[in-house]
């Protein structure tokens, strides 16, 4: 069990993500690095709403080196992809409420990067997705979503 | 003009400025050719009818603006170009005095739809809002990459389980079209055809097989409609200025007579006028597939397999426009707008077409070379630009579906028939909105399928999307699958227009996407690729 938003947290979300890939092949050469932008939103207690809490992900070869906090853009860093979105949907996605593919659809959460390559590695993708929404037992602290309804709504959610 | 440049690029329509711009921004010396006085292609302006009556001979509206990534890469804005989104982006007018509207304004075009049928207002906004969702997605994967196969597309989609997700990204709308489509989700005959109405402007034919699979993205960015101040080519002078100030060269009056190629490689270009300019890197061609394998390149240089397809197998619109461009002292007063009063300040107005057999029947029509009854699309653009037109007056755009070669006598027929046809639909137009009478109308010029052709000859037969529009010519297929990625059999050529994915229209995208395909080649710093 690992607080949301925790070293351990991300530390289980690597080790699922490194868990899930171990059995695939045509896993993806190279390094990847995946920045995360998570923004209160008012509803979720975990972020302050007009406070943004960033996160970089390193993929290398299809695992997952490393899953760190990070502070706005390490510019020493070339970035592949960036997803960026609510805090109230980001905290849905980890309690495996929400699909992160549905929030990419209807642009909750903004996916920006080389697209051809996603859709290419479609099937790792949703691997590491999965390990995302389902691959740790996480506590949370202040209260688990669903957030109350009439919030949700004001997200548009 | 020096005689060696990095890259050059064959014609200055909006993708030939804007890949050299973005040559330009990365280091390279860029000299873009335009064989016409001007650089634009289709962005043109001209004072046709009258002295400061500005109409846009060819591309009138942007519907990809802030969402093609050159937009903001070359700054067109800082540049000069203002754009307006009009409030009233399109209407459709029909025979029984009714009006449909769409608006920027989600709430006013459902509320349009639902004067006609709840169940399509509640359908549509469900579509829209799913669309509109995903339509930067889509755009950032469909549009602006270098295509995938739609074997690759399917796979994906169907990984992430998308069409579980959404209805409107079925996988089975790829053999659909987009009548099947809108009967499958509306119900409504006026309803079905404005939006089917909506996907032929963009060159999206209503009956072609497989076009469903785009209507959804169509949809998304329906009120996505722009207009440019002061003309659509004040948006190839901006690019022209990106360009400019990085160092490119644009020369007009620059014919080109051939593609040099030496062992194999672009390594230049003549022209007709005899000057020979070498090209270091690369020789990029943003005109037809016709004229840069037929004509420019000697048949020696080209492997007679693809030599052969260009001439057989490129695939064109089978149908063109017939347009009429006024110079008027009124806006059009339209009798529907005692049912809408929103129809007199929409933009672009759909006259007539009521039900998706109408518009069917004259599709059939145009193929078979015979001129519809005319149903014109009218553009107004004075209501949202003041600068095109002399205080107090309007310039008035009627487009008409229309086949380039008229049956019996062909493509010829048009010089004697465009005044006929063109008072034919002007008298159209008045049926809806009668205070166009002929003291309103000071001039007006027809502009017709064969003119485009002259004027524009990668437009081949008229063609205004530079190839056809359908499920067998888009992605990596398009125009040929040798050619889909940009890179052709010649070392260091590349084909980076509207032949190329996704298509015509003021997209930027075969210019991007070419950009990237020659990025990985010349290992340029990819400074636009910011994510």
């Amino acid at each position: 069990m690992a607080d949301i938003y925790s070293t351990a947290w991300y530390e289980g979300v690597r080790d699922a993500m490194n868990a899930r890939v171990a059995t695939m092949t045509d896993l993806p050469k190279g390094v990847l690095h995946i920045k995360v932008e998570i923004y209160g939103d008012g509803i979720s207690p975990y972020i302050e709403e007009d406070v943004e809490r960033n996160f970089l992900i390193r993929i290398a070869d299809g695992h997952c080196d490393w899953y760190r906090e990070v502070d706005g853009d390490d510019t020493s860093v070339k970035l592949d992809y960036r997803f960026r979105g609510p805090a109230t949907i980001f905290d849905e996605i980890a309690a495996g409420l929400q699909d992160p593919i549905d929030a990419a659809l209807h642009g909750t959460v903004k996916v920006r990067g080389d697209m051809r390559f996603l859709m290419r590695q479609a099937e790792h993708v949703s691997v590491l997705l999965d390990a995302y929404a389902h691959g740790v037992q996480t506590t949370w602290p202040l209260g688990r979503p669903p957030y109350a309804a009439e919030h949700k709504e004001a997200l548009g959610a | 003009m020096r005689n060696a440049y990095d890259a050059i690029v064959i014609g200055a329509g909006h993708n030939g400025l804007t890949l050299g711009a973005y040559l330009a921004r990365s280091g390279l010396e860029v000299l873009v050719l335009e064989r016409r006085h001007e650089e634009g292609g289709g962005l043109c302006t001209e004072e046709l009818t009258l002295a400061g009556f500005l109409h846009n001979v060819h591309a009138n509206y942007h519907t990809f603006v802030d969402l093609a990534p050159p937009v903001h890469d070359l700054d067109v804005r800082g540049h000069g170009v203002e754009y307006v989104r009009p409030e009233v982006q399109m209407a459709s007018i029909y025979d029984d005095g009714t009006a449909l509207t769409i608006h920027t304004d989600l709430d006013k075009t459902c509320a349009s739809i639902a004067r006609f049928s709840e169940q399509d207002a509640d359908t549509f906004r469900r579509l829209y809002s799913e669309a509109h969702g995903y339509v930067d997605l889509l755009l950032g994967t469909l549009m602006y990459q270098p295509p995938m196969s739609v074997k690759e597309l399917t796979k994906a989609l169907a990984t992430f389980g998308v069409e579980d997700r959404s209805e409107f990204l079925s996988v089975k709308l790829r053999r659909e079209t987009i009548n099947q489509f809108l009967d499958q989700h509306f119900t409504n005959d006026k309803v079905k055809a404005h939006l089917a109405f909506h996907g032929a402007v963009c060159a999206y034919t209503n009956d072609v097989p497989g076009l469903a699979i785009g209507f959804p993205l169509l949809i998304g960015k329906i009120d996505n409609w722009h207009l440019c101040i002061g003309g659509s080519h004040r948006l190839a002078h901006a690019l022209w200025r990106d360009l400019a100030q990085h160092g490119g060269v644009m020369i007009s009056d620059a014919d080109v007579r051939s593609i040099v190629v030496d062992r194999g490689r672009a390594v230049g270009v003549r022209l007709v006028d005899g000057t020979e300019i070498s090209a270091r890197k690369l020789v990029a061609s943003t005109v037809s597939v016709e004229q840069t394998f037929l004509e420019f390149l000697e048949p020696s240089a080209v492997p007679e397999e693809l030599h052969s397809r260009v001439k057989n197998d490129v695939k064109h619109k089978d149908w063109s426009l017939f347009s009429v461009h006024l110079a008027m002292t009124a806006l059009p007063a339209y009798v529907a707008a005692e049912f809408d009063p929103d129809v007199d300040r929409a933009w672009v107005v759909n006259l007539g077409y009521g039900s998706l057999e109408e518009l069917n029947a004259d599709f059939a029509a145009v193929r078979a070379g015979r001129l519809p009854d005319p149903k014109p699309n009218a553009a107004v653009n004075s209501l949202y630009d003041p600068t095109d037109a002399p205080p107090g007056c309007a310039t008035g755009l009627l487009r008409q579906f229309a086949p380039f070669a008229i049956a019996g006598g062909g493509e010829g027929e048009w010089e004697s028939m465009g005044r006929w046809y063109g008072h034919r639909c002007i008298d159209a137009w008045r049926k809806y909105a009668p205070n166009l009478t002929d003291d309103v109308i000071l001039d007006w010029v027809p502009y017709t399928p064969l003119e485009i052709a002259q004027k524009l000859p990668n437009m081949v037969r008229g063609d205004w999307m530079m190839g056809e529009v359908s499920l067998a010519n888009m992605l990596d297929q398009r125009p040929l699958p040798e050619l889909g990625q940009y890179r052709t059999p010649v070392e260091a050529l590349y084909m980076a227009g509207s032949t190329q994915h996704p298509h015509g229209f003021i997209t930027f995208g075969p210019a991007y996407n070419a950009l990237q395909v020659i990025a990985d080649d010349l290992a340029l710093d990819a400074w636009w690729r910011q994510v």
